[in-house]
């Protein structure tokens, strides 16, 4: 378990954020909200063949907590209902 | 005595809105933009006040390419059902009511300022976890300085605000409600409001439990999704006015995450649409059953399986990144408290606690028609989290906003308020006895108590000799200390305030669950392990009737015929 833990992380987006709101001595909200349209931007938000490809891989492990009335509603859009 | 003789203080208002928060500022500055004059009265700063303080990642569900027909019933699948179990747990109308009016709100907002687009200028739609790709729901958005950008829209239209000061008691006149008694948290000056119509918008009650985390000081920056702030104040005052609360007998479903860093309530790229995958202590992957209910959780307890973890471990790195903005979106400190903390969400195991109790639920709340008034106090309304049956971002800005557009008319046939002195001077005894006393009762010892009988006494798993228990003790409590709360400034006359409404609605909690005989959803009696059919479709009320506090089984209104014909014409 201990693997899980206390591990230190550098996380990108935060380093560009204080990063910015040192170089121009702004708030980190403000730094926040200049560097995160970037930061989106390597990230595939609109690739949605893609990210449906992931959402049914990690389905397929068997953890998917799709309810019943979802499913049914799905099945009538698959069917063109 | 004249008012005068109270204080100096009396402000006069068509319109007061108690609480800042997520349906507070969209519906103060609707209002205003009618032409009411508007006094928005809140407890904290509303910069940074209510459950979005510190951002919000997601605002939605929508009707988004399913018709408002077929969303009805799932919602209610998915918000109560799983939760208060079988029957139906809140009015459809109300739900009607939101769904139908959600574009238009969203419309309101980006006109007020209020960014609901994503950074490429279109909207972003995100597949909901529980709903699985295919349905894309809920609306991604960026929202972490949203609470100022909506104290600037209240600002800009008029909408008076005073920060800092928190409501004591609602005053009524003829069965209608009047002014309100409020008290400044920094100076402790009394103040007296005339008002015409009340909008109640002081979310969730929260503090009835012990916390999910033992953190310390600087870490213990919030009470699991809620604010600190939320101890129920508004529903408690709405009571002693002779309002309704609902579903005040019932137990909640537990949010997902005990763990220290977090930034969502449980399933943190929950907008994108993947699972957490959850795992017992011992490493090997734990079952839906044992992870997701309370009697399958206390299953695996017994069998020593716990604590069960979340993990998103073994993601794509495209999903890693989308939890960062996430943490930006929702609680931006997050960001910095994890790094400095040794946090890694790639590798961390979120400790998971769906064996707590805990109180905050969507269904709980003041009960209200599904135009957000009062069932039983004229001149009341209440929305966001202070109602029944409304929940999320979008059911706050909905209501706020329906309300804003529709109270005027309401206000203008309403009387001139009258304030009535007795009960000005009791409230006033209630708010400032415990300034008079030395050497008593801490606030947040009271509040420390409670919560144990609580936690102990209620828990998730209910019995009778527990809840008598609980009773004998919370009667004991309030018999030998409540009289010795103290309060030796006017930061913890609030905090005395706020344990005053935590009992009072704490008290409701425990005989509602001794009344309530039976297990259904999330609600568990030990002793009653099987369903009370007399209880389906129905939902207890609390409120005072003529100076006696009165419990009675409300029949759930089904969607209206006249709202089941226009769903078929949209």
């Amino acid at each position: 378990m201990n693997e899980h833990y206390e591990e230190k992380f550098q996380f990108p987006f935060w380093e560009m954020i204080k990063k910015r709101a040192e170089e121009k001595d702004i708030s980190y909200s403000d730094a926040a909200a200049e560097v995160c349209p970037e930061y989106c931007a390597t990230i595939r938000y609109r690739d949605e063949e893609w990210t449906d490809a992931q959402i049914e891989n990690r389905e397929a492990e068997g953890i998917a907590e799709v309810q019943d009335s979802n499913r049914e509603v799905i099945a009538k859009r698959q069917a063109g209902k | 005595m004249s008012l005068e003789e109270f204080t100096k203080n009396i402000i006069e208002t068509d319109l007061l809105v108690i609480g800042g928060g997520t349906a507070g500022c969209p519906l103060a500055a609707k209002a205003a933009e009618q032409g009411l004059s508007v006094l928005m009265v809140e407890k904290s700063n509303t910069e940074r006040s209510g459950n979005i303080a510190h951002g919000i990642d997601g605002y939605g569900v929508f009707p988004h390419g399913i018709s408002i027909q077929e969303l009805i019933p799932m919602w209610s699948e998915r918000m109560t059902k799983r939760n208060q179990g079988a029957g139906r747990n809140v009015d459809e109308n109300i739900d009607y009511m939101i769904f139908k009016n959600e574009w238009w709100a969203v419309e309101e907002l980006e006109r007020m300022g209020i960014p609901m687009k994503w950074d490429d200028g279109d909207y972003y739609w995100t597949p909901h976890m529980i709903h699985g790709k295919g349905l894309k729901l809920g609306l991604r958005v960026h929202w972490h300085d949203v609470k100022p950008k909506m104290a600037r829209m209240c600002a800009e239209r008029g909408v008076k605000t005073l920060n800092r000061v928190m409501i004591i008691d609602i005053l009524t006149h003829n069965g209608a409600v009047s002014g309100a008694t409020a008290f400044n948290t920094r100076t402790g000056e009394f103040i007296l409001i005339k008002a015409r119509a009340i909008a109640m918008a002081t979310g969730m009650y929260c503090r009835l439990f012990d916390p999910e985390t033992p953190l310390i000081w600087k870490y213990k920056m919030r009470y699991h999704y809620n604010p600190a702030t939320c101890s129920g104040d508004g529903w408690a005052a709405a009571y002693r006015a002779g309002a309704g609360l609902a579903h005040m007998d019932d137990a909640s479903w537990a949010l997902r995450i005990r763990d220290d860093i977090t930034n969502s309530y449980g399933n943190f790229v929950n907008n994108d649409g993947i699972l957490a995958k959850q795992y017992y202590w011992n490493g090997k992957p734990a079952s839906p059953y044992h992870a997701n209910t309370y009697v399958g959780n206390r299953e695996a307890e017994g069998l020593g399986l716990t604590p069960i973890y979340q993990s998103l471990e073994n993601l794509p790195d495209d999903f890693q990144k989308r939890l960062e903005v996430n943490f930006l979106d929702e609680r931006m400190v997050s960001l910095k408290l994890a790094a400095d903390r040794g946090f890694n969400p790639r590798s961390h195991r979120y400790e998971m606690m769906s064996y707590k109790p805990l109180q905050m639920m969507m269904v709980q709340g003041i009960s209200v028609d599904e135009h957000f008034q009062s069932r039983h106090l004229k001149g009341l309304f209440a929305v966001g989290d202070c109602a029944a049956g409304v929940g999320g971002a979008y059911g706050a800005c909905t209501s706020g906003l329906i309300v804003g557009a529709e109270i005027d008319k309401y206000i203008s046939g309403a009387a001139e308020p009258v304030l009535n002195e007795e009960k000005i001077n009791e409230s006033y005894e209630r708010a400032y006895a415990p300034t008079k006393v030395k050497d008593g009762t801490e606030p947040m010892e009271m509040e420390s108590a409670v919560r144990f009988i609580c936690e102990r006494y209620i828990g998730s798993f209910k019995s009778e000799g527990k809840l008598l228990e609980g009773i004998r003790r919370f009667n004991s409590l309030k018999r030998e200390f409540l009289p010795e709360l103290m309060a030796p400034n006017p930061h913890y006359q609030m905090r005395a305030l706020e344990v005053k409404n935590i009992m009072e609605l704490a008290e409701l909690h425990l005989h509602g669950c001794l009344n309530r005989k039976e297990t259904r959803g999330n609600y568990v009696r030990l002793d009653y392990p099987e369903v009370d059919n007399s209880r389906i479709d129905r939902l207890t009320i609390n409120r005072i009737e003529n100076g006696v506090p009165i419990a009675e089984k409300f029949l759930v209104p089904a969607l209206k015929p006249e709202y089941v014909e226009a769903l078929k014409q949209l």
